[in-house]
């Protein structure tokens, strides 16, 4: 039975629709089967070519440079002969197999280091492969400048300013991690100059990435976060380079945190606050006592928590107060772990408050007396 | 007779930098890329290497595992372990040491410097 356009025209407005639908539905199927098809196709092919270019690759490689008895002996590298010609195949002058043997490179370059690893290097430059990864740095895709960055900063190639600063303010959180990642990288003297050019909030998954960068990256050149800590606008800077103040544990910046500490925004203030306690500075723990009453509940708390870290044991018959009279559970809580902070100066302090303290007071005591829960 | 490694290794590049390095030398190296074949080869072979040289994160075993298992051995000959590993932070090394590896290196490493401590442990633990 044939279903004509005759036979289209006749029938309701909802038999028309559904039919169009249909169409489309099946259209656009058959389009996407195809596309991931050909996708999967040209990936085989790939892979295909790949499995042939690395094993001479690796041949190249390993004759010539992880094999080269000179680059074994005292020699420095940059006085060891590269034999350019012998990787100047046919093969390479495909951007295919030119980025394979990049891709290689940057491998090698993983695993071995010292006067081989800088031959690596310069065979990336003197095969002009630096240009490859130059071009992608201008592209508008955001996947190649990625590439590129980790291109560059894998073999340690230097990039203008100009050209990476801006991407390190990218709305493309992976391009904005990559080109932060290359920076602070590569940067030699300012690897935190950065800072100075984020105009949008550092995100909490931004400063977790930041500090792993941070953490991993050897040989970085420290500057004084309290220039950040003092001039920046950007408040999340601001408390990311308080958590770097910590981490360098950097006493020249307690001046700048103390500064803060009379700035308007309470969670910076906060910040601020803890990051003095984790500094143990005791010299300003007069000051948090004298600040406290005027304080919101997430300084207070921080107060509380800075002087048990301080842990000077001037201040225990305050933190006894906050336990006994406070009514905000948090608040005893906090001033309990810090009255056990305290305790070679409250040891009998401590005695008296688990013999006489309320059910939820002995409940908190105990709770914070156990070495297991961090502090 | 020429000296038995194990390499215990899941990157795809690294065993081929240390096979050639390593043969260069005349050892004959073994590769498994993961901690389930690492077992079964040491198991199949009773232990008969003279070093092994291990990666810790890897599929179905880490390198402490095998590290572990090396060292906790109470007979047979002592073998010596050699940890390479990209997740050289301090707690991992000194967890490696607890365990008993006589090395650690960090990846990226410095080839020369991989085969003299090869060398140094082979020589210590009087291999064939």
């Amino acid at each position: 039975m044939e279903y004509s356009l005759y036979d289209f025209r006749g029938s309701s407005l909802n038999i028309q629709i559904a039919i169009i639908f249909i169409i489309i539905a099946v259209s656009f199927t058959v389009i996407a089967y195809l596309s991931i098809l050909t996708g999967r196709y040209r990936a085989y092919k790939r892979e295909k070519k790949l499995a042939s270019l690395h094993p001479v690759i690796d041949n190249l490689l390993m004759e010539h440079i992880l094999l080269n008895d000179e680059l074994a002996s005292d020699v420095p590298a940059d006085q060891v002969a590269l034999p350019i010609e012998v990787f100047r195949l046919p093969v390479f002058e495909h951007r295919w197999a030119r980025q394979a043997l990049i891709d290689r490179l940057i491998d090698y370059r993983n695993n071995v280091r010292g006067a081989m690893g800088e031959q690596l290097r310069n065979l990336y430059i003197q095969l002009e492969l630096d240009k490859d990864s130059l071009k992608k740095m201008k592209s508008r895709k955001w996947d190649k400048k990625v590439q590129a960055l980790a291109e560059l900063s894998n073999m340690n190639m230097s990039i203008a300013d100009v050209t990476i600063l801006p991407l390190t303010n990218s709305s493309n959180r992976e391009l904005r991690a990559a080109a932060r990642h290359a920076y602070i990288k590569l940067s030699k003297n300012e690897p935190f100059k950065f800072f100075d050019v984020v105009t949008e909030p550092l995100l909490m998954w931004d400063q977790v990435e930041l500090f792993k960068i941070i953490s991993t990256t050897e040989h970085i050149a420290i500057p004084n976060f309290a220039q950040w800590i003092t001039y920046s606008s950007n408040k999340s800077i601001v408390s990311f380079c308080l958590k770097l103040v910590v981490h360098y544990n950097q006493i020249s910046a307690i001046p700048a945190v103390v500064k803060l500490l009379d700035t308007k925004d309470r969670y910076l203030r906060a910040d601020a606050i803890n990051c003095l306690g984790k500094l143990k500075t005791e010299s300003v723990e007069d000051k948090l006592l004298q600040m406290y009453d005027s304080q919101p509940l997430n300084c207070q708390l921080e107060i509380l928590k800075a002087i048990g870290r301080i842990s000077s044991g001037r201040h225990v018959d305050f933190l006894r107060q906050e336990f006994l009279h406070a009514t905000d559970f948090d608040v005893r809580k906090h001033a309990a772990k810090s009255i056990i902070n305290n305790q070679w100066a409250a040891k009998g302090l401590i005695d008296e408050l688990v013999e006489t303290a309320t059910a939820e007071n002995k409940l908190i005591l105990k709770h914070s007396m156990n070495p297991l829960i961090k502090y | 007779m020429s000296n038995r490694i194990l390499l215990v290794e899941d990157d795809e590049v690294m065993p081929k930098i240390m096979e050639r390095i390593l043969h260069k030398e005349e050892y004959k190296i073994e590769h498994v890329t993961n901690g389930k074949e690492a077992f079964q080869r040491l198991e199949d072979t009773n232990y008969d290497y003279d070093l092994i040289i291990t990666d810790i994160m890897m599929p179905y075993a880490s390198g402490f595992e095998i590290l572990s298992k090396v060292k906790t051995r109470t007979n047979g000959k002592p073998i010596p372990v050699i940890i390479v590993s990209n997740a050289g932070n301090e707690e991992m090394i000194l967890e490696g040491f607890k365990l008993g590896a006589d090395d650690f290196l960090k990846k990226p490493v410095i080839p020369g410097e991989l085969l003299i401590r090869v060398k140094r442990l082979l020589m210590q633990y009087g291999a064939r």
